[in-house]
């Protein structure tokens, strides 16, 4: 190559040897003559330092031309200035130095349009993160945040990169376990992970509520963590809001929930889930005092109460209607805030700006307490802050009270569609009190009549034994009276008779006997079934005891059982019938001593409540199962042998008479109890 | 002697009634049913009338009617099987009400204190 190059060089040569040639063939050039030859050499040599220089100029210089070329290339330029035209005409290196710019333009155009293909996507990436609810964070392996998009920053209120380098814990105040947890997982097994509805405040006031996926990607050999958070607060809120209010009026069906019902409402409209509001009070129109008087309040007494209600929420998914955390309203139940609101009471009659919306039954939001007239100074000096709102609670025709709402704590503005969701929320809720109300009203009505018709068809049914045993007793009497009748005129002849008719006297005297004992039944049937009697007298029911126990005294000796008086000296006289008393102590006496064994002991003890006055009669017998306890009273119902079953309908039927109650119950150390309990003469 | 009516459709009762009351000395004329008393009583003086309730023909009640519409001095005695009468068969007032009873002590004893009131006036 060389060896070309050198005679690619000498080439330039040969026409000077020509011109050298033709000079010597023509004498012009005398070789032989000194001078001449002199001035050939001086003249060969000038033109060979001409001819040099030229190829310093030709081909020296292009090849650092290329050399820059081909750096700038490395370096990821490939366009190049036009100053290379110099080298053009150069016959070898001008060709090379067009391929080069070519080439360079080619790449450069190439590259160009891939980098408008990225800036595309990249515009196309930034518009879709914009335009979602998503915050986007990305955290180094120190969990430090190396980027955030700006719906991140914005919505936290972080300025340009001063969010770079924070921590999760430096911008939310708490870090709910499951999160943390989840981001832990992510980092050890690098597997994806999802959470819903976690509850974050930001240190800078700004509450939420998100769906997070957290994923790991590795970027030139660093792990990095994508958090993503969607903001679901308004449709969590919307869906809080229907299930708060389908709750409600499923809660309206039972009966203890009013006060749960209230409940409800203020958690709606604080704990930053439902309306989001800091506090909430409720004031209730109390009939009696004539006043809006403090019923409720939920909200905490401190920015750091309020976190810490924050965090306890946390693990209860959020929803607060359930039943296993009545800790939300509880939480703020003792602090001082609460106690101050159930003390408070605005007079109806006063020109409190709650009163006002209580009468006027429209919202009213106030921006400046301290400068707007309508704030009278109590309300002022109550509420303490300068923005809040006032929402009544009234349903179509009538006020119930008011909801005081605000943002003490973070001092966030309340946005007209807050208020507006606040009144629209309060209605219903208003709607569901009220309907409560009636309910129970109706409820209550229906029970009366309920219980009313329970009376009458009782009574229907003892008017329909009544008359049945009425027919039954008329019928049987009239063959039994002739029966007893004749039995009783053969005993009285043969009294008159000679010896050796005793055996037929022996026979009249056991049917006569026996007649007289269904006799004595027939009558029982009969008493139940009379009507009821004019109770004129007062009696003493001590009396009404003791001429009874007096009556059975020889058969409590017969079955050797003890009796035991304990009779009340100072009781009251009662309106009743005594002999119809006599006949109830009678009965049960009856009943306590067939349960009662030998040996065992009947109790009679008479008393006072604060509102009734009481026989009651204790035995030490076998007591009352539950099966027997349904029926007791029961006409006809009976566990002895030879009973009718009409003693304890009697007693029930008399009892009724004299508006009273029976109550009865089995001893704990065996044997029952039956108490008659008549109302106490006021 | 005093003259008693006694009304009763059963004839085993009439006859046990009858016996007994003649052996208190009284004399008896018997009906078995409302119908036949009220016919009896208006060709006949007596002194007293037993009357039962539930009998065919005409019952106690009506014939009870009847007898005083046409004589209200007569004293009439209601015996009845019945023991809530009194506040049924109100229309019309007897001077005694006995429920009838194997032992007929109650009305013989009522019938001795109307009559000798009776006589006393």
């Amino acid at each position: 190559m060389k060896i070309k190059k050198a005679l690619l060089h000498l080439s330039i040569y040969i026409p000077d040897i020509v011109l050298f040639a033709v000079l010597i063939k023509h004498g012009v050039f005398d070789f032989s003559r000194s001078d001449h030859r002199f001035l050939g050499i001086v003249f060969f040599l000038v033109k060979i330092l001409i001819h040099n220089l030229v190829y310093l100029l030709c081909f020296v210089r292009p090849f650092t031309v290329i050399k820059d070329v081909l750096m700038q290339f490395q370096r990821g330029r490939y366009s190049m200035a036009d100053n290379f035209h110099v080298m053009k005409s150069s016959v070898c290196f001008g060709e090379i130095l067009e391929l080069l710019r070519s080439t360079g333009r080619y790449l450069d155009n190439l590259i160009g349009s891939q980098n408008d293909e990225i800036e595309k996507f990249r515009e196309l990436y930034n518009n879709v993160i914009l335009a979602s609810n998503s915050y986007f964070v990305v955290l180094n392996s120190r969990d430090e945040i190396i980027f955030s998009n700006k719906s991140f920053s914005a919505n936290f209120r972080y300025i340009d990169d001063e969010i770079l380098g924070l921590k999760l814990e430096d911008v939310f105040y708490i870090i709910p376990g499951r999160l943390s947890d989840a981001i832990e997982n992510v980092k050890k097994r690098g597997e994806s992970a999802v959470l819903r509805k976690i509850k974050l405040i930001s240190k800078r006031k700004i509450s939420l509520i998100a769906d997070i996926k957290i994923s790991r990607v590795t970027i030139q050999g660093e792990k990095q963590y994508i958090v993503v958070l969607d903001d679901i607060t308004s449709q969590w809120r919307k869906d809080y809001q229907i299930s708060l209010i389908s709750q409600i009026s499923e809660s309206i069906q039972r009966d203890d929930e009013v006060e749960r019902i209230l409940h409800a409402i203020l958690t709606a409209v604080t704990s930053g889930s439902g309306l989001g509001f800091n506090r909430a009070m409720l004031f209730l129109y109390n009939d009696q005092k004539k006043a809006l008087t403090g019923k409720m309040a939920v909200g905490p007494d401190s920015m750091e109460e309020a976190v810490q209600i924050w965090g306890a929420v946390q693990n209860e998914e959020l929803n607060l209607m359930g039943s296993d955390n009545e800790s939300v309203p509880s939480a703020s139940a003792g602090n001082a805030f609460y106690k101050q609101v159930i003390t408070s009471s605005f007079p109806i009659n006063s020109d409190s700006l709650l009163v006002n919306v209580f009468n006027g039954r429209s919202p009213v939001h106030i921006y400046d307490a301290s400068a707007d007239p309508r704030v009278d100074p109590e309300t002022r000096e109550f509420t303490d802050v300068s923005e809040f709102v006032v929402v009544p609670l009234c349903s179509a025709n009538k006020s119930l009270g008011v909801i005081v709402a605000d943002n003490k704590f973070n001092g966030a503005p309340i946005y007209e569609d807050h208020v507006e969701l606040l009144s629209i929320f309060a209605s219903q809720a208003s709607l569901s009190i009220d309907s409560y109300n009636s309910l129970s009203l109706v409820k209550e009505r229906m029970e009366h009549i309920q219980a009313k018709q329970e009376a009458i068809i009782e009574s229907e049914k003892m008017a329909a034994v009544g008359r049945i045993a009425a027919h039954i007793a008329h019928e049987i009497r009239n063959p039994l009276v002739t029966v007893g009748g004749y039995a009783r005129r053969i005993l009285q002849t043969v009294k008159k008779a000679p010896k050796g008719t005793e055996d037929i006297g022996k026979a009249a005297s056991i049917i006569l006997h026996e007649s007289e004992r269904l006799e004595k039944i027939l009558s029982n049937v009969m008493d139940f079934s009379r009507p009821s009697p004019l109770i004129r007298e007062y009696n003493n029911l001590n009396d009404v005891v003791k001429d009874t126990y007096y009556l059975l005294k020889n058969v409590f000796q017969e079955r050797k059982i003890t009796p035991v008086l304990e009779l009340e000296q100072k009781l009251p006289l009662v309106k009743s019938d005594f002999n119809q008393l006599k006949q109830v102590v009678l009965n049960l006496l009856q009943n306590a001593m067939d349960a009662t064994p030998t040996g065992g002991k009947i109790t009679l003890k008479t008393g006072l409540t604060e509102t009734h006055i009481f026989i009651r009669i204790r035995d030490t017998g076998s007591g009352i199962s539950d099966e027997v306890m349904d029926k007791i009273f029961d006409p006809f119902f009976t566990s002895k042998i030879t009973g009718v079953g009409l003693g304890l309908a009697v007693v029930k039927k008399i009892v009724n008479d004299h508006n009273g109650e029976i109550v009865i119950t089995n001893n704990p150390e065996g044997g029952c109890q039956f108490s008659i309990e008549l109302l106490r003469p006021s | 002697m005093s003259k008693i009516l006694l009304v009763e459709d059963e004839k085993n009762q009439r006859e046990l009634y009858a016996a007994e009351l003649i052996d208190e000395g009284y004399e008896i004329d018997e009906a078995s049913d409302g119908k036949m008393a009220v016919e009896k009583v208006k060709s006949n003086k007596y002194d007293l009338v037993v009357l039962d309730i539930r009998m065919p023909e005409m019952d106690g009640i009506e014939a009870l009617g009847k007898i005083l519409s046409r004589d209200k001095k007569i004293p009439i005695v209601i015996h009845t099987a019945y023991s809530n009468y009194k506040s049924n068969f109100m229309t019309w007032t007897a001077d005694a009400y006995v429920t009838k009873s194997s032992n007929l002590d109650e009305l013989k004893s009522k019938i001795a204190e109307i009559l000798s009131t009776r006589n006393k006036v």
